[in-house]
């Protein structure tokens, strides 16, 4: 075994963290009791915008759910099957099927019924997105759906007629959750929550970005769990007050050299969502003092991230810190869409060249010494093009472990052969 | 020096015993359920053939499936790891070490160390292979060790779906029934697993020398088919399935070394 | 006189560089059929699609990870194996994930002088979608005229549109001959038509359809029409299946998939600004599923043609992995079972175990000769 390097401990916030998420699900749920409403949609979603409906507004996100089905694996594979018997192939998104498998067995996995949406708000990048919510809104008998195409192509060619596309979209979706709702819609609260959500979401990449320190305050297990607020509610304020706290614990772990793994000897990055039932492979590469701190996937899913002035990557410029002022619902859905659709991970649906020099330049500026590519059949849309991204690996001379499997159905991965194949990779880190 | 590699392989455990760096015994038994007992029964009859003792081995590698499952051993290496240093040993030349067992297949890219430089392991496409051969033989009711020599008998090429085992199994009994000749017949079988090895290999890239081992090397036909489908010589050393637990017993070397 | 477009079909590559060497012009390979070909044949360059082979292949492992269609990496591994080398250009028009792939790496592992994505919409029921769409294709236009070194003009493009609006209405009209009682074309001879019409010069291709046309009505084919199927689903050129499927007492009478109808159904309709006609055209074609949302549009569609074609059965088909098709699988199965339509699903690959899929769809199709009781 590798010998211990440096100091570590927990992370003092993890318990907020927790409860904070623990009362989301909560607070979907119960919305109705106090006369709340609930939507549902993906983690891509435009989730500022029902915001401007009221304070009370409360979503359940696809993605974070399936997921947290997949940890259940018990449960995961009832809905499956469930899922299954309806006719839909085994071979669909992992997260889709989940979730619809959940609706189906009318079972919410954190207790009780599935609680039925008031309605279905949600983007189109991945073939799946758009799809995922007609067949729920199918299978709950006929949930009113908005759906937003936001397959644009890459933020370099985002021009202003491309997104007045989007935006015009968004409008015309604000007078259909009002007409959906019959509630008065409140621009007010749509500019706080556009504020929040860039503030949230650049704080997000402020984190991952001292990861580039040795040794790593985190570790990607450890984002995981943390990452997943940008997916469930980037744009609430207790989010915003969360990541502060979490950015001023990070940097004090940076400033005392804390570790996230003492015993950290090589850095590797991941990509696309792991097999979530399976998440002691990395305890296994923390054995040989292997360390993950990221991939493209926990920091930017949902991070905001720019290219400063020295040509490295950290946290956006938010609008609040440019001076801007947002006063009206256009100006606000605008810069909400110039915000959404420069994140990394929205680049790769188009090139994968795009997806590889992104990965390299993590390489380089977290200092990785190689990468494990999760080649996930559970997720055709981060999975895009993982193979060219594999080969740019390799021409670059950086070491890369491909292994299959999937994010939310334990069926497709064997934990065996994953680890012998570990093996080989920690053979070639020259650790094992 | 005495040292030993022990290789778990899905079908068999094979066992390699190095004096002074050159082979001086091997062994095998079928794995079966309990990899202790068939480490054992491997390794005493390489014992035997060598005319030594457990306790006049310096140090013994493992590698394979089960790792850790037998406690005289010291260490491991990775099935990638072993076949790269052994294929560099028994073919200067090599640079792509492709294995085709029972059930996996796995291929090594190496420099003239017989350090690993990239590899290839597990992949579904081309799972099964030696497994997929037997079945066939059954299918079409020839011995496994006339499957090889039939194929390279083949007047024609039948076009397989190679994409997957159960769409083969299915083709193979309906070409049986069309009545094409068996020759015919596992030369597709042949082709076909041929073209998911590669398939899988191509990732590597394909650096000659190419050496082949692992148990389907034993099979012409299969060989025949690969240098077909790769379009470059293909070498086949000497007991091909034991290269693995030679590499193995290598390694042990050098870490007894150390 | 369909022998033509199977000549065309088969010897695609030779037709291309025959072409391509008569007029000195430029070869442009499209992957999807929601590349505006207008503007295409606007700028005098031939528009080929880009299609698979349905031969085994072991080439694409390094760059299409295998969850992805068997479609997809069948048309890539033409790509990389040089078919089409001869391409001056390529394109594609944004659809689903997985056929990007194909142009991902294509554009990366196979010198062209000329490349384009094109942004189409999948919001394709937005009001929105039409100038966003427009904007696109003047885009795209701009991107043609640079590379052919000259401005297309409106008489050009009218030309253009002229043309394939001519193709689409003689293909319609061939068509419209599957609705008689004992059909006088196969459903083999109406696919070798469509997707031959996707690989040659337009103007000779609707000459051979007014040939067909002027012949149609006297000819009589010798065989039994048998149940009359609809075909539906993923991409579908597998003329072997196809042949098998008439060998046995039945015949395709329609079809949905981008191979048939899906390509050619409706025309662009003339206004001033020719590009707005031209994105409307694509905007409200018979949806691929990807961009079918949020309403099902695409079902009665299907629907109409069950009626107007006098379908009895519907086989469904998917290539394997293809998402969008799974997606809608369920709800289209059901919508049509419950219309009185059986289905029958068949999961396809780069090839077919035709020995097997005989004996499966002769099951099938024994079901509609069981007697009727009362
Ligand atoms: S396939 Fe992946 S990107 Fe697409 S909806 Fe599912 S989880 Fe999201
Ligand atoms: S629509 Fe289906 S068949 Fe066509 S490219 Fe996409 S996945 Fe493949």
């Amino acid at each position: 075994m590798v010998e211990i390097k440096y100091q570590t401990k927990p992370l003092d916030i993890w318990n907020e963290g927790k409860a904070l998420r623990q009362q989301y699900y909560e607070n979907y749920a119960k919305a109705h009791e106090k006369g709340g409403i609930r939507w549902a949609g993906g983690a891509w979603a435009y989730s500022a915008v029902p915001a401007g409906l009221g304070d009370d507004v409360w979503s359940l996100t696809g993605e974070p759910y399936g997921a947290s089905v997949a940890f259940n694996k018990e449960f995961a594979a009832r809905c499956q099957e469930a899922i299954e018997a309806k006719g839909f192939a085994r071979d669909l998104c992992a997260y889709l099927r989940n979730y619809l498998g959940s609706v189906v067995l009318d079972e919410y996995v954190f207790g009780g019924k599935f609680p039925k949406p008031d309605f279905m708000w949600t983007t189109h990048i991945c073939c799946s997105h758009a799809k995922w919510y007609q067949i729920a809104s199918d299978l709950e008998g006929g949930v009113p759906f908005f759906c937003i195409d936001v397959s644009t192509g890459l933020i370099q060619d985002f021009s202003e007629r491309r997104r007045d596309y989007v935006v015009n979209q968004l409008l015309d979706g604000i007078d259909w959750l009002e007409e959906t709702t019959g509630r008065d819609y409140d621009d007010e609260k749509l500019i706080q929550a556009v504020y929040n959500e860039c503030e949230a979401t650049s704080l997000w990449a402020e984190i991952c970005a001292m990861n580039k320190t040795i040794p790593a305050p985190l570790d990607e297990k450890t984002m995981y769990s943390l990452y997943v607020f940008g997916t469930i509610m980037k744009h609430r304020p207790e989010i915003v007050a969360f990541y502060r706290k979490l950015r001023d614990e990070v940097q004090e772990r940076v400033d005392n050299k804390i570790a996230a793994v003492g015993n950290e000897h090589r850095r590797v990055i991941t990509d696309t969502q792991p097999p979530w039932g399976f998440l002691e492979i990395f305890r296994y590469l923390e054995k040989y003092g292997v360390v993950s701190v990221g991939s493209l996937y926990t920091f930017s899913l949902i991070g905001a991230w720019e290219v400063k002035d020295d040509g490295t990557w950290g946290p956006k410029t938010t609008p609040q810190e440019q001076g801007i002022d947002i006063t009206t619902r256009r100006q606000a859905l605008e810069i909400l869409a110039d915000w959404t659709h420069a994140r990394p991970e929205w680049q790769h649906f188009y090139s994968a060249q795009e997806k590889s020099d992104m990965m390299l330049r993590i390489v380089r500026e977290w200092q990785v010494d190689g990468v494990m590519l999760h080649y996930n059949r559970g997720c055709e849309g981060l999975s895009l093009n993982i193979a060219e991204n594999r080969l740019a690996f390799k021409e670059a001379g950086v070491p890369v472990l491909p292994f299959e499997g999937n994010m939310g159905d334990e069926r497709e991965f064997d934990l065996e052969r994953t680890k012998k194949a570990v093996d080989s990779f920690l053979e070639l880190l020259g650790v094992k | 020096m005495i040292t030993a590699g022990i290789d778990f392989g899905a079908r068999n455990v094979k066992v390699v015993i190095l004096e002074d760096g050159k082979i001086a015994a091997r062994g095998t038994a079928l794995t079966g359920f309990d990899l202790k007992i068939a480490a054992k029964e491997a390794s005493e009859m390489a014992l035997k053939a060598a005319k030594l003792k457990l306790d006049e081995i310096t140090h013994i590698t493992e590698t394979g499936i089960g790792q850790g499952s037998v406690e005289f051993a010291a260490d491991s290496v990775s099935e990638v790891g072993a076949n790269a240093k052994a294929g560099v040993k028994l073919l200067p030349s090599a640079r792509t070490i492709i294995d085709v067992g029972a059930e996996e297949a796995r291929a090594v890219k190496c420099n003239e160390s017989g350090a690993m430089e990239d590899f290839v392991v597990n992949e579904r496409c081309a799972a099964g292979a030696g497994a997929f051969v037997e079945a066939m033989s059954r299918a079409l009711e020839v011995e496994l060790e006339q499957m090889g020599p039939m194929s390279l008998k083949a007047t024609e090429a039948v076009p397989m779906n190679a994409q997957c085992t159960v769409f083969a199994e299915s083709e193979v009994v309906s070409l049986i029934h069309a009545q094409t000749p068996k020759a015919n017949i596992a030369c597709a079988i042949h082709d076909a697993i041929a073209e998911r090895v590669i398939s899988m290999v191509r990732r590597l890239g394909i650096t000659e020398d190419v050496l082949l081992v692992g148990g389907l090397a034993y099979d012409v036909g299969f060989v025949d088919s690969m240098k077909r489908g790769l379009g470059v010589e293909v070498h086949v050393p000497e007991f091909p399935e034991y290269v693995s637990a030679y590499g193995a017993a290598l390694i042990a070397r050098e870490r007894a070394k150390e | 006189m369909f022998d033509k477009f199977k000549e065309w079909y088969d010897n695609r590559h030779d037709y291309a560089q025959a072409w391509k060497k008569r007029t000195g012009g430029k070869v442009l390979g499209y992957f999807c059929t929601y590349v505006p070909e207008e503007l295409l044949i606007a700028a005098d360059i031939l528009p080929v699609r880009i299609l698979g082979s349905h031969e085994a292949q072991d080439v694409t492992e390094p760059h299409i990870f295998g969850m992805f269609c068997p479609f997809c990496r069948d048309c890539l591994a033409q790509g990389l194996k040089g078919r089409y080398d001869y391409l001056n250009g390529i394109m594609i028009a944004q659809s689903c994930l997985h056929i990007r792939q194909t142009y991902s790496s294509w554009v990366k592992h196979i010198p062209q002088e000329f490349s384009y994505y094109l942004y189409m919409p999948h919001g394709v029921q937005t009001p929105h979608a039409y100038p966003y769409l427009r904007g696109e294709l003047a885009v795209f236009k701009e991107a043609l005229e640079k590379w052919m070194g000259r401005p297309i003009s409106n008489k050009n493009i009218d030309r253009g549109i002229e043309v394939v609006n001519k193709n689409r209405q003689l293909m319609k009209k061939v068509y419209e001959f599957r609705k008689q009682e004992n059909p006088p074309l196969t459903g083999l001879e109406a696919m070798y038509m469509v997707v031959s019409s996707q690989m040659v010069n337009k103007e000779e291709h609707n000459r051979a359809l007014e040939e067909v046309l002027k012949e149609l009505p006297n000819r009589k084919l010798n065989r039994n029409t048998g149940t009359r199927l609809m075909i539906l689903g993923s991409e579908d050129d597998d003329t072997e299946f196809v042949e098998m499927l008439e060998s046995l007492d039945s015949t395709l009478v329609v079809d949905d998939h981008c191979t048939g109808t899906r390509y050619f159904w409706n025309e662009v309709e003339p206004q001033e600004d020719r590009l707005a006609a031209i994105a409307a055209r694509y905007i409200d074609r018979p949806p691929c599923p990807s961009k079918d949302w949020p309403e099902r549009k695409r079902f009665p569609h299907i629907l109409q043609l069950v009626k107007d074609y006098n379908v009895q059965g519907a086989l469904v088909i998917q290539q394997k992995f293809c998402d969008p098709h799974e997606l809608d699988m369920p709800a289209l199965r059901k919508m049509l079972e419950e219309n009185g339509i059986p289905t029958y699903f068949l999961e396809f690959d780069v090839t077919v175990p035709i020995g097997q899929f005989k004996t499966r769809v002769e099951a099938f199709l024994e079901t509609f000769a069981l007697p009727d009781l009362f």
